[in-house]
């Protein structure tokens, strides 16, 4: 699924969002230190956020086009979003939560149908209960799932592994592998640890105060110790090659 | 007879007392005076030629009568009372409250049912009252206000309170009860003549007789915790004065008794 | 207590929630308007919701009172057409409970839809919802605690008004006769005694309803 970042230009605070990029893998990131912009480009593509310029497009479709004033509403755009915070519905059950964008039916072979999703991430156990008493990991399947209930064609994903630990980051990781394999979602994700774009992505876009400094495999670009590599301050980037 | 020309003398006196710059003035005192709010522009005219003479301070202090009186009694400070019906006053006196010897009924007045200026309303009598152009009657608090009371017990008197009284819009003093009017906001309302005669807004559409209508009085005395004796009954007594005596009946006012 | 004392009560318990009830769509609407959007004139608009807090009562019941007599632009209308006159009856006193109420509903109400993380409503944006459902699913219901505070509040304030409602609707018994005109007419005629039993009444109402709501207040930030 190609998405395509055309023309996309934000004042913010101390800089300028510029991009402009076609990404084109299944599996694609967005890395960058914190205040890059990654949650603001994020919030465009989900069409939560307008922006003076951008021409944003989604395979066939058209979701952003300033040139032409047109704005896809963020409910028609089928992008799933699992956010920074997560955003779970504080007043809702896991089960009201999960089913409130839950479009299920209708697709091929009902891979978005809530037994299957819920299955796929394990979370039988937990459909009955409250929000508040569950743990982190469990709070980022339950946002992963919602999102997946809505039958996307695209799934955002802010810095999901944040505040879990090594053996919950793994087994988050390997959900969203599954997710995508299974489920057939492209994903773009947003982070600033070099490791979990090396585990997870096929493309990656590197971000650094609003600009694109690089794109490519992720490999090749954010260096020989991915365990090890995290983002450093603007300008020392440890790209290699 | 003898109490005009007396009056006369007695202000062409204390003027020259206060024109001569005499003494027993070596400051002005601040009068206050706590009057019957029908009795607004009649006193406001009156204040400042006293001022200048005596050079004295007049601070008016106007509403209904049974504020007034309720305000004395806790003890605001007062240094005269005019009311506008004797029981206010006998209540301020049987609880000590008023300057011995200086009590005395002073003024009377009549009651008239006003419309509005622009009003097509006819009240021939008083019976036209309880007919069904007249919508709302304002009068002043009949329980407290000696303007209420007045109009109630006249309208007692004709055997029509138990017809208008769900009529009756009752307004904290007979001005307010004016404004009613004024507005537009009432059909007709009771007030005294000099109330009617000081607005351009309304017209008198029915003058309650003489013979049938209240005793009206209007005592006035010196209040017993005042600080300025002297200069409240100073001014009192110029109160009594034929030339204030004159510029209040110029409104309309009558005399006691008269 | 008498008949027509607890007559007085139930009358200013019905004109207050009568009141509370009229101003509840549009102050809704106004907070959630001051709360979510930007628009020209946003300052101006609050600001004038604001000012019957601050104005003394009496000056806002002599603009009703103008606004609604039998001669005034909105009054006229009524009179004319539907031969209604607000001026010295029960409307009146609604109307001025009303306009001193509504400040006090919309501040309420304005902190509580503040108080929703955006980022929720959002986030059910992607999920598929428009922006009705968006509301009423997630908005109200996380606002309603909030919202209940502001409305209590609102209804305490209505039920103590008196500067605007003397000049509009008079003391009439039996017919505008609220809780705090009473008081004050029975403390013009000397009737203390009477005066401070209403006033019993007022406080233990005034006061249940403001532990209520601060109640609620406290509980704002859990749905």
């Amino acid at each position: 699924m190609r998405i395509g970042l055309r023309h996309i230009r934000l004042p913010l605070h101390d800089f300028i969002l510029e991009v402009d990029v076609e990404i084109t893998a299944g599996r694609a990131g967005i890395f960058g230190p914190s205040g890059a912009g990654k949650t603001t480009l994020l919030d465009l593509v989900a069409g939560l956020r307008r922006a003076p310029s951008a021409s944003i497009r989604l395979g066939d479709r058209m979701l952003t086009d300033t040139a032409r004033r047109l704005t896809v509403p963020a409910r028609a755009r089928r992008i799933g979003y699992v956010p920074q915070d997560l955003a779970l519905f504080p007043h809702l059950s896991v089960r009201g939560n999960l089913l409130y964008g839950a479009r299920g039916g209708g697709e091929a072979g009902g891979r978005f149908a809530f037994d299957h999703v819920v299955g796929l991430l394990d979370l039988g156990p937990l459909v009955e209960r409250g929000i508040a008493g569950l743990s982190g990991g469990e709070k980022q399947r339950v946002a992963l799932a919602r999102a997946l209930l809505s039958a996307p064609e695209l799934l955002l994903l802010d810095e999901p592994l944040s505040g879990l630990d090594r053996p919950r980051r793994d087994r988050v990781l390997a959900y969203l592998r599954q997710v995508h394999e299974e489920l057939q979602v492209p994903l773009l994700y947003v982070s600033h640890h070099a490791s979990e774009m090396i585990a997870l992505c096929e493309e990656v876009v590197v971000l650094d105060r609003g600009r694109v400094v690089a794109q490519g495999a992720p490999g090749a670009l954010l260096g020989s110790a991915p365990e090890t590599a995290r983002f450093s301050p603007p300008g020392t980037l440890p790209l290699v090659g | 007879m003898a109490k005009p020309a007396r009056g006369t003398a007695f202000f062409i006196l204390l003027s020259a007392l206060f024109l001569s710059g005499g003494a027993i003035c070596a400051h002005a005192a601040e009068i206050h005076v706590f009057a019957a709010a029908s009795l607004t522009d009649a006193l406001k005219e009156l204040s400042a030629p006293y001022e200048k003479a005596s050079g004295d301070k007049i601070v008016l202090n106007l509403g209904a009568s049974s504020l007034l009186a309720r305000q004395i009694e806790e003890g605001a400070p007062a240094d005269l009372f005019l009311s506008a019906d004797e029981e206010k006053m006998d209540g301020l006196e049987k609880h000590r409250l008023l300057l011995a010897g200086t009590r005395r009924s002073v003024l009377s007045n009549t009651l008239v049912v006003v419309v509005p200026a622009d009003s097509g309303l006819k009240i021939a009598a008083a019976e036209d009252l309880a007919g069904p152009r007249v919508r709302v009657l304002a009068l002043a608090e009949p329980q407290s206000v000696p303007a209420g009371i007045y109009a109630k017990g006249y309208l007692q008197g004709k055997k029509l309170w138990s017809r208008v009284i769900d009529k009756v819009v009752p307004t904290e003093n007979v001005r307010a009860a004016l404004a009613a009017v004024e507005s537009g906001n009432a059909d007709a309302g009771i007030v005294y003549k000099t109330d009617a005669g000081i607005s351009k807004k309304v017209k008198i559409a029915f003058e309650v007789p003489r013979a049938e209508g209240p005793k009206i009085s209007y005592p006035f005395a010196v209040v017993a915790a005042t600080r300025q004796p002297d200069a409240a009954r100073r001014l009192l007594a110029w109160l009594e004065s034929a030339d204030a005596l004159a510029v209040f009946q110029k409104y309309g006012f009558l005399l006691a008794g008269g | 207590m008498s008949a027509e004392e607890w007559q007085v009560v139930a009358f200013t318990l019905r004109v207050s929630a009568f009141a509370i009830l009229l101003i509840l769509p549009p102050g809704l609407a106004a907070a959630w308007l001051l709360a979510r959007r930007r628009w020209a004139g946003k300052s101006l608009v609050e600001t004038l919701i604001t000012l019957p807090l601050v104005m003394p009562p009496v000056a806002t019941g002599l603009l009703l009172l103008k606004l609604l007599g039998r001669r005034g632009p909105l009054g006229g209308l009524l009179h004319d057409r539907f031969d209604l006159d607000v001026i010295f009856t029960w409307r009146a006193v609604v109307a001025a409970m009303a306009v001193m109420s509504f400040p006090l509903l919309v501040r309420g109400a304005r902190v509580a839809f503040e108080g929703v993380d955006p980022r929720l409503e959002q986030i059910a944006r992607t999920l598929g919802a428009g922006e009705t459902r968006v509301l009423l699913t997630i908005t109200l219901p996380l606002a309603r605690n909030g919202i209940l505070g502001g409305v209590l509040l609102a209804f305490a304030r209505a039920l103590g008004e008196f500067g605007a409602t003397i000049l509009v609707a008079g003391n009439i018994p039996g017919r505008t006769s609220t809780l705090s005109l009473s008081i004050y007419q029975l403390v013009q005629l000397g009737k203390d005694d009477d005066a401070f039993r209403l006033l019993a009444v007022a406080v233990v109402i005034a006061f249940a309803a403001v532990w209520v709501s601060e109640r609620f207040l406290a509980r704002r930030d859990a749905p």
